[in-house]
């Protein structure tokens, strides 16, 4: 049998590390129906979602559109940027 | 122009007269020309070079080029310089390729152009650029802005930026029917 650890002050810190978000900004240039549909080519979110994320960019000014490893948050913003769109990436906490 | 559409075999195509064919192939090479430089070898280090590594360290002057080659982190200017470093020159360099695909696919024909799907991509990514550009000479920077209207050049301008947003609206309807 495994014996209790005496010590359990690493578990947060080393098991759940912070994700990341790719966040997309609202800019006066780039359509609606452009914004979504990056969204759906590029994320392969379904219509319904990508027109809600694309009208949480235009009405609230940003919209989480990925969560995950700093790498691929920065993969995906580069995408973004290669489509026009502004996008930044940031720890999901911060 | 008659708007782009699918053909059975899967290309896209549009047609253009003499006159709208020549501006955007003039617009695409005012993007690929303002970018040249940034996506070319500002120091040559031959290693940093084929890595495509050796961007600038900050958001350009120029706003135009500041929208389309923005900072990747929000807040964070010390990772942005660095990520921008590593990035800036292949994005660059893609912008610069994708106006170049634009150009050569207006050489083809009298202004009727068919477009893989790659090519069509590379046309998307384009007018964006160009849309951005505009914008940027136009000071429109807010939802509902119009930016510069006065004299003959802002209003040629401001309806050269409505039509390319109808060029685009059509060949996302294309791409997606």
């Amino acid at each position: 049998m495994a014996k209790t650890l005496e010590s359990t002050e690493l578990h947060e810190q080393t098991v759940v590390d912070s994700p990341w978000v790719c966040l997309v900004w609202n800019d006066p240039v780039n359509l609606m129906s452009y914004v979504s549909y990056v969204f759906r080519s590029y994320f392969g979110f379904s219509h319904e979602e990508a027109d809600r994320r694309m009208l949480q960019v235009h009405n609230d000014g940003r919209a989480v559109v990925a969560t995950g490893s700093r790498e691929e948050m920065e993969r995906h913003v580069e995408a973004m940027h290669d489509f026009g769109l502004w996008a930044t990436l940031q720890k999901a906490d911060a | 122009m008659t708007p782009f559409s699918k053909t059975d075999s899967g290309t896209i195509v549009a047609g253009f007269s003499a006159v709208e064919a020549d501006i955007i192939g003039d617009l695409a090479a005012q993007i690929a020309g303002m970018l040249v430089d940034l996506a070319g070898s500002r120091d040559v280090d031959p290693l940093f070079d084929s890595v495509g590594i050796g961007g600038s360290s900050q958001l350009d002057d120029d706003p135009a080029i500041a929208r389309l080659l923005p900072d990747a982190y929000g807040g964070d200017a010390e990772a942005s310089r660095d990520f921008r470093q590593l990035t800036e020159r292949g994005l660059a360099r893609r912008k610069v390729t994708n106006a170049g695909i634009v150009i050569a696919s207006l050489e083809r024909g009298a202004g009727d152009v068919e477009l893989d799907e790659q090519q069509a991509q590379a046309w998307l990514r384009t007018l964006a650029d160009i849309r951005l550009t505009i914008a940027a000479r136009l000071g429109i920077e807010t939802d509902g802005d119009e930016g510069a209207t006065e004299g003959d050049a802002a209003t040629s301008l401001h309806d050269l930026y409505d039509w390319l947003a109808y060029v685009t609206e059509s060949l996302i309807d294309a791409l997606e029917s």
